[in-house]
């Protein structure tokens, strides 16, 4: 069997997987992008086709119709009382951004929860439902390769969970215009939305192709999307209280200050950022706080001592690889230091703020921390988004090259239970 | 690449787990014959199948398909190998035509060759009245002649069918054969696994029977040795018997519907001879025939059934 070799064409003699040139690898590239957009075609086919996905999408349409008109209405209520109140208080209707920032963070909340919801069941069935139907064999027997076939499932799932969010798009926009909130902040979240959703695809085209049963890796999808949306907030909450520690600080003082009534500090987030922002939408109700411009109202004075803190900026990885942390950081908004009111405005910048100033820790937040002063806002630049969505991509990509492994042909090892075909 | 077609394999095994599915098989196949596959239910025929379509690496042992190694030039052994599952594996929301198009497509086929392959194959599978129907109407017969349809869209010359006659009904049984029987004329390399023996005798040109993971025996199917048992029906099967005796054939009686005698002949020229005497000795015979398929005959002689 040694003259095997020698009856190859001429051609073929270098090995076509390593091409040379920068053309050739351009020509390779094209080529396996264009496999696994054939495998997007073929299971893009069989899903348009299934009548069940038009009525997942008609419900999910209906949903969030009742959701967004719910949030409408909830706040034309509130809106109600607090303008027959306004006419007895002598300070008038309170500034209000209107109902558009309210709607666009309830709806946009909602689509993404809703969006976590589906997309494992669009995504965590794409492998190894195939191999139950006998259909993975064959396309692993042609010349597709491993990372092909993944690549080709994975797209697909991610536009079919995609095509929900285009579905709640127009709520909102909706949302934004009512708000008159600018046409980038729409973009940002809808971008980033898209994005988490191909993680969560990710995640779970990788599972079905590690699980031998569509069941089994359904419920694990499940488990790691609830790992990362609810399972953050326990681990950064246990790991806040094992993150004890000193920080160096003297005391504020408020002596020399013209407005003594309103203490500084206790605006400040002194333990430990607010992580939970109640509510958000109640914000906008909220009864403004005498403004404070500028620089802070205190001084520190005596001299530098060890102050128990908690170093959140230790732990605040973890907090960062929250789905809805990623999308309401991602989402810009203005530096309100200089603002008469120099508070976050609404759920989605309190949220980005409290993450902001968990990363930042106790050098910036506690009150006079290294005998400086802080200023009631924390103007802290460097967004924590890109290290979640960092982390999650490190997530799903180790499990997507696992799945690359499993599939690749011819096997050498099976998972228990499972076939080839 | 003339010289080196057809499949030599030697010494496989594969074991899942502490299953030992294929233990010591030797499998070879000619180009342009059908070679059957037989073996009792757990013999390893799937497996040494998957094998030889480069979806499972062997334990141990070589194969060699038209001269190419799955685990070296695995897309050289994709590009000549068109396998058929048992599972038949078709995607139910797409058309018979779609099937084919796009399964073309992941052989890298150009869109108008893989639409031109497509017609061309669901003609000769005679699904062309269904082009235009999802898979999921199909029957099985209809899924199963469109699953060797798929195996055929990359024009391979190695053609591994896993038990492709079960499910179909009597004349689309007769149409499988001719299939089989004009693709192996064109020069392509059938393996046909089975275990319904008397369908095998009409179209295998060679045997190759597997029991336990290993293979037992291969033989070629025209050449059966230590000739063929043949029954004997007559009006009058007293002269029958006498006659017999007289040229000295054994002979034993056969249970069955009818009565018959059953002898074991070495030729077929022998069984032509031992006619002609027979009639002109004046028995008045209404039936001679092989009492058995060859296949089926050597399989029982194995004893290759392990209940």
């Amino acid at each position: 069997m040694s003259g095997v070799h020698e009856v190859l064409e001429p051609g073929a003699a270098p090995s076509p997987r390593r091409p040379r040139s920068v053309g050739e690898r351009a020509t390779a590239v094209r080529a396996w992008v264009r496999g696994a957009w054939d495998v997007v075609v073929l299971e893009a086919k069989q899903r348009l086709r299934s009548r069940g996905w038009y009525i997942m999408l008609a419900i999910w349409f209906a949903l969030i119709a009742i959701v967004t008109w719910l949030t409408w209405a909830a706040w034309e209520a509130q809106h109600a009382v607090s303008r027959r109140y306004a006419d007895y208080t002598p300070a008038g209707p309170l500034p209000s951004a209107g109902p558009g920032s309210m709607i666009f963070e309830a709806v946009l909340a909602f689509v993404m929860f809703f969006a976590l919801v589906v997309s494992p069941a669009l995504s965590a069935n794409a492998v190894n439902g195939d191999r139950a139907q006998g259909t993975l064999a064959i396309l692993q027997a042609s010349l597709l390769r491993p990372g092909q076939i993944l690549a080709g499932k994975l797209v697909a799932a991610w536009f079919a969970a995609l095509a929900f969010l285009v579905a709640a798009s127009p709520f909102l926009i909706i949302g934004v215009a009512a708000g008159g909130l600018s046409p980038g902040y729409i973009a940002v979240s809808l971008l980033m939305l898209a994005v988490e959703l191909g993680v969560v695809s990710a995640i779970g085209t990788a599972l079905s192709a590690l699980a031998g049963r569509p069941l089994f890796s359904i419920v694990v999808t499940y488990l790691v999307v609830a790992m990362l949306c609810i399972g953050t907030l326990i681990a950064f909450g246990f790991g806040v209280a094992l993150s004890r520690g000193t920080v160096e600080a003297n005391s504020p003082s408020y002596a020399t200050l013209s407005h003594p009534a309103v203490p500084g500090p206790s605006f400040a987030p002194s333990t430990g950022p607010s992580l939970a922002p109640s509510p958000g939408y109640s914000s906008n109700l909220k009864v403004t706080p005498a403004p404070m411009q500028g620089p802070p109202s205190y001084t520190c004075v005596g001299s530098l001592i060890d102050q128990p803190a908690v170093h959140t900026e230790r732990v605040a990885w973890i907090l960062s690889m929250n789905p809805f942390l990623v999308v309401a950081d991602a989402i810009p908004y203005p530096d309100r230091s200089e603002s008469s009111v120099p508070y976050p405005q609404g759920a989605i910048e309190t949220m980005s703020q409290g993450a902001r100033a968990a990363i930042a820790g106790p050098e910036a937040t506690t009150p006079c921390a290294n005998g400086k002063p802080k200023p009631a806002y924390l103007v802290q630049r460097t967004p924590l988004w890109p290290l979640g969505l960092g982390l999650q991509l490190l997530l799903a990509g180790g499990l997507l090259w696992g799945a690359r492994q499993a599939l690749v042909t011819p096997a050498r090892r099976l998972a228990r239970g499972t076939r080839v075909a | 690449m003339g010289d080196v077609r057809g499949i030599a394999s030697r010494g496989l095994a594969r074991s899942f787990g502490a299953v030992h599915a294929v233990v010591g098989m030797d499998f070879d196949a000619q180009a342009g014959q059908v070679t059957a596959l037989v073996g009792p239910n757990g013999a390893g025929k799937t497996t040494l199948l998957l094998m030889l379509a480069s979806l499972l690496a062997p334990d141990a042992g070589t194969i060699r398909i038209d001269g190419f190694d799955p685990a070296v030039d695995r897309d050289d052994v994709r590009r000549r190998v068109g396998w058929m599952p048992d599972t038949l594996g078709v995607w139910e929301s797409l058309t018979a035509r779609e099937i084919l198009v796009q399964v073309g497509r992941f052989y890298r086929l150009g869109g108008q060759e893989a639409a031109k392959r497509a017609g061309e194959l669901l003609d000769l599978v005679h699904l062309g009245d269904f082009a235009h129907q999802p898979a999921r109407v199909l029957s099985r017969g209809q899924q199963q002649r469109l699953s060797l349809a798929r195996a055929l869209i990359h024009r391979p010359t190695t053609l591994l069918l896993d038990e492709p006659a079960s499910g179909l009904d009597p004349a689309s049984r007769v149409e499988l054969r001719g299939t089989l029987r004009r693709v192996a004329a064109d020069g392509c390399t059938v393996v046909v696994s089975s275990h319904i023996l008397s369908e095998l005798d009409e179209i295998a040109d060679a045997v190759v029977f597997v029991s336990g993971g290993r293979t037992v025996r291969s033989q070629v199917v025209d050449a059966p040795p230590g000739g063929r048992r043949y029954a004997l029906e007559a009006l009058d099967l007293g002269s029958a018997r006498a006659l017999l005796g007289e040229l000295g054939v054994e002979f034993g009686d056969e249970d069955g519907r009818r009565p018959r005698l059953s002898f074991v002949v070495a030729t077929d020229d022998d069984a032509a001879r031992l006619l002609r005497e027979l009639v002109t000795g004046g028995v008045a015979v209404t039936a001679f025939a092989p009492a058995g398929g060859v296949i089926e005959e050597t399989y029982l002689g194995l004893g290759a059934d392990e209940r």
